[in-house]
């Protein structure tokens, strides 16, 4: 095996099991970490073991390292599909492109927790992984633009714009969000760069993440359900009006912190207006599906990114509520916003991503998938978790926010949430479970024989 | 709509878009900030930079927020965040979650040797607590840790650590000259009305079990579960935690209560020792309850109750413990 494989859609799969890895170790962090919230002295003075060394790593290593390492897998193959050709316009790039996305996580797992870190909330890699995440998108982004330029399709279908615009957002977002033209602070001086911070925050998601989600959700579920999207009309105001209001609205997370208040009016009015591009978008996947939700039933990977478009809408139900100050009053500070997170990162673009495996990878492989009976009892196993821990976070959230509202004194409170760690923790443990379930089914099916998967619809028949 | 969708209106078109509106929301705010220090602001020592060197890499900001908003109540310091407090921060460390209290107003609200305990392992002064023991980080990088906490609220933080050196002096050297004097000391720094008030409330069972509740979920890690100052946390404060039994010899040379002794030093603190104000934590009935139940059981009974001076309530007129005692005492004269 070479070290850079060429064969054709080697890139997807090596994505994937990227994202199948890290997925369990950032689920296995998660875990230890939410021990400590009940349990603090159970591993007393283990120095690399200190929740606030293990918390960054779960955050980058589950959010890019297992979501988008999956999206990624995802895109790496229906670019060079919905382009009508066979392969990406280098696989042997493309897998370098997933070497040094690994590398990122290698690192930024050994930094954090050494204790080497930025300090900035989802920016804390040190400046050269910055770089080693910079060249791995950068790399990848040329690949899936020369691929564009090969294309035999003169139009572009919808993912596609998705995939080629998000790109682009992910190098501009991760290089401004990480401050990394101020290489030896990696930070600015003074207030504004929680600004800069929460711009960058909330485009890790908005910008980066579902945009690939996004353009995922809009291949997989036209051809599960065999219909077009309902208008071209939709997607467009779809596409741009995600990207003129996801980038004006990181400031709603510092509506109570001293920052200007013209920002914080500006981003509370856009978080309403972020209504728009999610309901265009999930309509305009969902319309098509009247009277052909049948279709859904016996297509695992399907269930899975049909149920991530449920948990955008929830999210995004949700967030632009949470921008308003009278909802933000309680909520902020509090789980509750930690059960958003969770479900904006798991139940939306993680469903979505391992959606995308389980529909993809068997077509890369020409093999079918080792087991839908695993696959289904990683959805299920999955969707329970989520759930548990979303409600079990949500009432955690609104006890800490009524108390704290009401004059109750922080240590008083603590106490009170214990019940709530240990659901946390248990639901955790059920995600690490479906985690590892889904890694299993991927092994088996990757070092297994089989016949050739059953005939797809051909893409054209999709991208109209 | 009729719009082709390119490669290029996709990517370059979005990054135009993109551009503009980072351009407006995100580095005009910035050419706007003036970083104009605020009136408490001042800057950082090398000690307290080696400290938040620690707390950064550490991550304690994920816990900890470092601003206090107009609805906070509790960070006793009382004072609303301002962007002039961030001028020296690369980055200042706003925070997103409160796992754990506020920090930003921190400075000097306890003493450093209450910190010094703390960090050990938080249990031995806050038995509810969930943060980490950073035991680990040993003498030096602890002692850098508490500086930087310790600065947190600018030149307000300050004016307290100054109070906090003062009293830390004389509470030291009256702890040396023994019990009584150092019993002395303290109770003459606390307003006379109140050294004379004896607890307005019965010492009913029921006031003895939530009193027990508060005493085991705030006082024990320093006083120790028999009272007598040896709590974990006492072998790293100077002045050692009060013992309590003390106040027996108290009650025999003044004959006077200790409700209102206890009422106003859990209330505010003893600034210089390592006893923090709980006025935040605990209201009015909790703190009576809980001096009740250090009397009863730590220093020879509650309070004898005038009731003249009491608070008028619906049980007042009943006074279950001494009716107990009395009956207790009688029942030896009733032989046959």
């Amino acid at each position: 095996m070479k070290f850079l494989s060429d064969r054709p859609y080697s890139t997807s799969r090596n994505f994937f099991v990227t994202g199948v890895f890290w997925g369990v170790v950032g689920a296995l962090y998660g875990v230890v970490a939410s021990i400590e919230l009940f349990a603090p002295d159970l591993y007393a003075n283990v120095e690399w073991l200190t929740f606030g060394r293990m918390r960054p790593i779960h955050v980058n290593v589950v959010a890019f390292g297992f979501v988008h390492s999956l999206l990624l897998g995802g895109a790496a193959f229906i670019v060079p599909r919905l382009c009508g050709l066979q392969q990406l316009w280098s696989e042997r790039l493309g897998n370098l492109s997933v070497w040094l996305w690994n590398a990122v996580f290698v690192s930024a797992a050994i930094t954090l927790h050494s204790g080497m870190t930025q300090g900035r909330e989802l920016a804390e890699l040190a400046y050269f992984i910055d770089w080693l995440f910079m060249i791995s998108i950068g790399l990848f982004t040329i690949n899936v633009f020369m691929t564009l330029s090969k294309r035999k399709q003169k139009l572009l279908y919808v993912s596609l714009w998705y995939i080629a615009g998000g790109l682009l957002w992910t190098l501009s977002v991760y290089f401004l969000g990480n401050i990394m033209f101020r290489p030896a602070e990696g930070a600015l001086t003074g207030i504004s760069d929680p600004i800069w911070l929460w711009f960058y925050g909330h485009n890790v998601v908005g910008l980066i993440i579902t945009p690939v989600a996004v353009g995922l959700i809009y291949w997989v579920i036209p051809r599960a359900v065999r219909a077009p999207v309902w208008s071209h009309t939709m997607s467009l105001i779809g596409f741009w009006v995600l990207l003129v209001m996801y980038t004006h609205i990181g400031t709603h997370h510092l509506l109570q912190a001293p920052v200007p208040r013209w920002l914080k009016i500006i981003s509370v009015v856009d978080s309403i207006a972020m209504f728009i591009p999610v309901l265009t978008v999930l309509l305009n996947v969902w319309l098509p599906m009247r009277g052909r939700w049948g279709k859904l039933h016996d297509n695992p990977g399907a269930k899975l990114v049909f149920a991530g478009s449920i948990f955008y809408l929830l999210t995004c139900i949700q967030g632009p509520l949470h921008s308003l100050p009278s909802v933000q009053r309680l909520t902020h500070f509090t789980h509750w916003v930690v059960g958003h997170s969770h479900i904006a990162i798991l139940g939306f673009a993680g469903f979505v991503g391992i959606g995308a495996l389980y529909t993809i990878l068997p077509q890369v492989l020409k093999r079918p998938l080792y087991s839908r009976r695993l696959a289904d009892l990683t959805y299920w196993l999955l969707m329970f978790s989520i759930l548990v821990m979303f409600i079990d976070l949500s009432i955690a959230g609104l006890i800490q926010g009524s108390a704290w509202l009401g004059g109750e004194a922080f240590y008083r409170v603590v106490p009170q949430l214990t019940i709530f760690m240990i659901l946390r923790a248990a639901s955790g443990i059920g995600i690490l479970c479906a985690l590892l379930v889904s890694a299993y089914n991927v092994f088996r099916t990757l070092f297994s024989g089989g016949e050739a998967p059953p005939v797809q619809p051909a893409d054209a028949e999709v991208a109209r | 709509m009729k719009l082709e969708m390119t490669p290029r209106v996709a990517g370059v078109g979005s990054l135009i878009v993109f551009s503009v509106i980072v351009l407006a929301v995100v580095i005009v705010p910035t050419l706007e900030d003036r970083l104009e220090p605020s009136d408490t602001w001042r800057p950082r020592t090398e000690i307290e930079n080696k400290g938040l060197e620690i707390y950064i890499a550490n991550g304690c900001q994920y816990c900890h927020s470092m601003y206090i908003r107009p609805q906070d109540w509790d960070y006793g310091a009382d004072r609303v965040a301002q962007a002039g407090d961030y001028v020296e921060d690369t980055p200042p460390l706003l925070g997103s979650e409160r796992q754990g209290p506020d920090l930003s107003q921190e400075g000097g609200l306890r003493a450093d040797d209450w910190h010094l305990a703390h960090f050990a392992n938080p249990r031995y002064t806050r038995p509810d607590s969930i943060m980490p023991a950073f035991g680990w980080l040993g003498g030096e990088r602890t002692a850098q840790l508490t500086a930087y906490i310790q600065s947190r609220g600018g030149t307000d933080a300050d004016a307290r650590m100054e109070r906090q050196h003062h009293w830390k002096a004389l509470l030291i050297d009256a702890y040396r000259r023994g019990p009584i004097e150092n019993m002395e000391f303290l109770h003459d720094n606390i307003p006379i009305e109140w050294v004379r008030l004896p607890n307005p409330y019965p010492a009913t069972e029921t006031a003895l079990k939530r009193g027990e509740r508060i005493y085991f979920q705030f006082c024990i890690g320093c006083h120790g579960p028999v009272g007598d100052g040896l709590g974990p946390a006492a072998p790293y404060m100077n002045p050692k935690p009060f013992n309590f039994t003390y106040f027996n010899r108290w009650k025999a040379k003044t004959g006077g209560p200790i409700g209102g002794i206890l009422y106003y030093q859990v209330m505010n603190g003893i600034t210089g020792s390592t006893m923090p104000p709980f006025k935040t934590e605990l209201e009015s009935e909790k703190i009576w309850d809980v001096s009740n139940y250090i009397a009863v059981y730590f220093a020879g009974g509650p309070d004898k109750l005038d009731t003249k001076r009491g608070i008028p309530s619906s049980f007042e007129p009943k006074q279950p413990y001494e009716d107990e005692q009395r009956q207790e005492e009688q029942e030896p004269e009733e032989p046959d």
